[in-house]
């Protein structure tokens, strides 16, 4: 199914608001008198440079840099609209246009539940691939952001290593997650023009973008570095914010969406200098404190209200969002990661998210779960069936077809039905059998379905390979980048 | 005589239209397969059967929906309706498996998993004598006596109902009918069944594999 197949909102369905209008202004308002008054503090040389250039109060000691709110306005009305993410495969390119919606995998795990023996262990540069490759295979699943780092490879070169096997396991758009140095980017970027050739194909069709950190609260760290160069390049950063309630950010919804939504603005502000009408897109992955322990979980409620706050946020922008993680706290596939994940990604499509990473990890991102990327998929596609919302038109109504079928007939057999049956939801590991039928059948769950198909799938697709001249020079790009990227 | 050349052609177009979904040309396939002089239980087995098998297998391999598969019941349902003036003067008879006489039983009105059986059944070689829902014991009772019913099959999907189903079994035994009963739908369990002296089929699909196992044994 190519991704523009994915539709919501089409037929008149509404975004859910968690604010008024005047909420969302206030948080506007209130980030630009923040970011104007107090400042933010800029780490990243080159970044401080510019926000100076550009008329900022700048102090060399603490590194504070006081942005005017004008030009923040100015630049966030620069922000390339609208945001195309391209494919290594063309047919797969999609484009953030408010009307879609678009599922990522979650990232970045350090170990992997084995497939095979069920066991945890330190994850791998296959088990990127293999990932990348079910990722591949799955319909509804439009981008793939490497789900472990592999441990295999060396540590400070792992991203062009991911990127490397990614591209040799996966034809969809491919999202870095764990990008931090200049360098790092500058390698990723030469990969991706040497598989679309060349730099102003890549500016056109962006096969790579880039989650970037922002650190709350009020810091742009070193990462901003290689966010530019995605920026200089075409490649759309995803400026990302991470407030954890209650820690490194106020302990209340609005407060910590505040924080945020400073944070992001101040770096779209960053890279709209550095590449004025860049593509970029907001970015929220807030975690909430367990007030008992101070453990900071994911998937409580209030981190779910920022993720829906600043989906807000970002329409009040008309920038696309990509709302990060519908993880889990929970360390296996079961009940407690199915109803955190639905939770948290529904009200995050609900509120009009364009993307939003989740399918994949469990324990708070750090563990890959293949049942459950295939059982998150699983649930993407049934809340992306609901959120095409209700199509009202006379075919639809199918007055005629009731009054042909007349008192305590049915619609089983009839024409309109067959017409559209194929639209209906169809499961792919969600177990409907009676009770006997499954029993016969094993007793499976439907993480027993999902294990069965990933292997299915690893068995069974075929990727289409990339040209051997480019992997060769990839292969080449990789080496050099092993040998330049610095250690720290 | 029709020539064999044209004969296989209609075959293929009656086997075609109920296999494609394709109501208006079964229609018109038994038309011209009279017009030609095509047996009628021909046109049926060699046509129209192979078609709706043909779907009862894809329906099993996940292939096809239900929805379908009673698409296809009904279209082929319509051609037969063409057919039957020639059907009931033709020499040759439909090659049974067996008489089956099915229904849901008293009280309960639920019959969307009795039809599926039904069509199953019909497209597995079987003649079902469908009484419909809200079925009285009698009308089982009855019916069964005037085919020489092979099978006696009853379905109940509330909890309500199923005891009917052994009130069933025991009317059937009083008047002397020995036919093998199958039970099924939403309340049965495979042990209810065992406890009343029938067979459970979980599914229309194995319905078929159990009412084959089943024919015959009757006398």
């Amino acid at each position: 199914m190519a991704a523009k197949d994915i539709k919501r909102g089409l037929f008149g369905m509404k975004r859910l608001e968690v604010m008024d209008q005047s909420g969302a202004e206030a948080i506007h308002l209130n980030s630009l008198y923040l970011l104007e008054n107090m400042g933010i503090k800029v780490t990243s040389d080159q970044g401080r440079q510019l926000l100076k250039d550009a008329g900022a109060d700048v102090d060399k000691n603490t590194k504070v840099c006081k942005i005017p709110g004008y030009l923040v306005d100015e630049m966030m009305r620069k922000c390339k609209r609208p945001v195309k993410m391209a494919s290594r495969d063309s047919k797969k390119d999609f484009v953030l246009d408010g009307r879609h919606c678009y599922t990522c995998t979650d990232g970045v795990g350090l170990s992997t539940i084995d497939l095979e023996t069920g066991e945890r262990r330190p994850s791998t540069k296959k088990d990127v691939g293999e990932s990348a490759k079910v990722v591949d295979y799955l319909p509804m699943m439009h981008m793939y952001n490497p789900l472990v780092t592999p441990l295999d490879v060396p540590e400070h070169a792992h991203t062009v290593h991911e990127f490397q096997v990614s591209m040799d396991n996966c034809s969809k758009h491919y999202t870095t997650g764990s990008t931090y140095k200049k360098e790092e980017a500058i390698y990723q970027l030469k990969m991706a023009e040497a598989i679309v050739g060349g730099e102003k194909e890549l500016k056109r069709r962006p096969i790579i973008s880039n989650l970037t950190c922002t650190t709350s609260p009020l810091v742009l760290g070193m990462t901003t570095d290689a966010a530019i160069e995605f920026s200089k390049k075409g490649c759309p950063p995803l400026l990302m914010a991470m407030p954890l309630v209650g820690a490194t950010a106020p302990m209340t919804v609005a407060g910590a969406t505040l924080l945020g939504n400073a944070q992001v603005i101040a770096l779209a502000t960053v890279l709209q200098l550095a590449a004025p009408g860049s593509p970029l897109c907001y970015s929220s992955e807030p975690m909430a404190m367990d007030v008992q322990t101070g453990l900071m979980e994911g998937l409580f409620p209030a981190a779910n209200m920022v993720r829906a706050a600043h989906v807000q946020m970002s329409r009040y922008y008309n920038i696309p969002i990509f709302i990060g993680g519908w993880g889990s706290c929970s360390k296996e596939p079961d009940v407690q990661a199915g109803y955190e994940k639905a939770f948290s990604a529904f009200i995050a499509y609900l509120s009009g998210a364009d993307m939003t990473s989740g399918p994949g990890l469990l324990e708070n991102w750090m563990v890959l779960s293949y049942e459950q990327l295939i059982i998150d998929h699983e649930m993407f596609t049934m809340m992306a069936d609901m959120l095409k919302g209700v199509k009202v038109d006379d075919d639809t109504l199918a007055l005629e077809t009731i009054e042909a079928v007349g008192h305590e007939g049915h619609f089983m057999g009839k024409k309109h039905t067959i017409d559209h049956a194929r639209e209906m939801w169809q499961p792919m590991v969600t177990d409907g059998q009676p009770y006997k039928t499954w029993k016969d059948a094993g007793s499976k769950s439907a993480a027993d379905h999902a294990r069965e198909k990933a292997k299915e799938i690893l068995k069974t697709h075929h990727v289409e390979p990339l040209a051997d001249d480019i992997r060769k020079e990839l292969a080449a790009i990789v080496q050099e980048a092993e040998k330049n990227i610095p250690a720290k | 005589m029709v020539e064999e050349a044209d004969k296989k052609a209609i075959l293929s177009e009656l086997e075609n239209s109920v296999k494609n979904l394709q109501e208006e040309e079964a229609v018109e396939a038994a038309k011209k397969a009279l017009a030609a002089g095509v047996d009628p239980v021909e046109a049926i087995e060699d046509g129209l059967a192979k078609g709706i098998r043909e779907v009862g297998e894809k329906f099993g391999r996940k292939e096809m929906f239900v929805v379908e598969l009673i698409y296809a019941a009904e279209i082929m349902a319509g051609a037969i309706k063409v057919l039957e003036p020639e059907l009931k003067k033709a020499a040759s008879k439909r090659n049974v498996v067996a008489q089956v006489v099915l229904g849901t039983v008293a009280g309960d009105i639920h019959d969307i998993g009795k039809n599926l059986v039904k069509i199953m059944l019909e497209a597995g070689g079987f003649e079902v004598h469908d009484l419909g829902k809200d079925a009285a014991n009698e009308l089982f009772v009855e019916k069964a006596k005037e085919v020489g019913a092979g099978i006696v099959g009853a379905s109940s999907l509330m909890t309500t109902t199923v005891g009917m189903q052994k009130s069933l079994v025991d009317a059937l035994r009083a008047a002397g009918v020995t036919a093998p009963m199958m039970v099924g739908g939403a309340a049965v369990s495979e042990e209810w069944a065992a406890e009343i002296g029938a067979t459970y089929s979980s599914d229309a699909g194995r319905a078929v594999d159990t009412a084959k196992e089943l024919a015959g044994k009757g006398e």
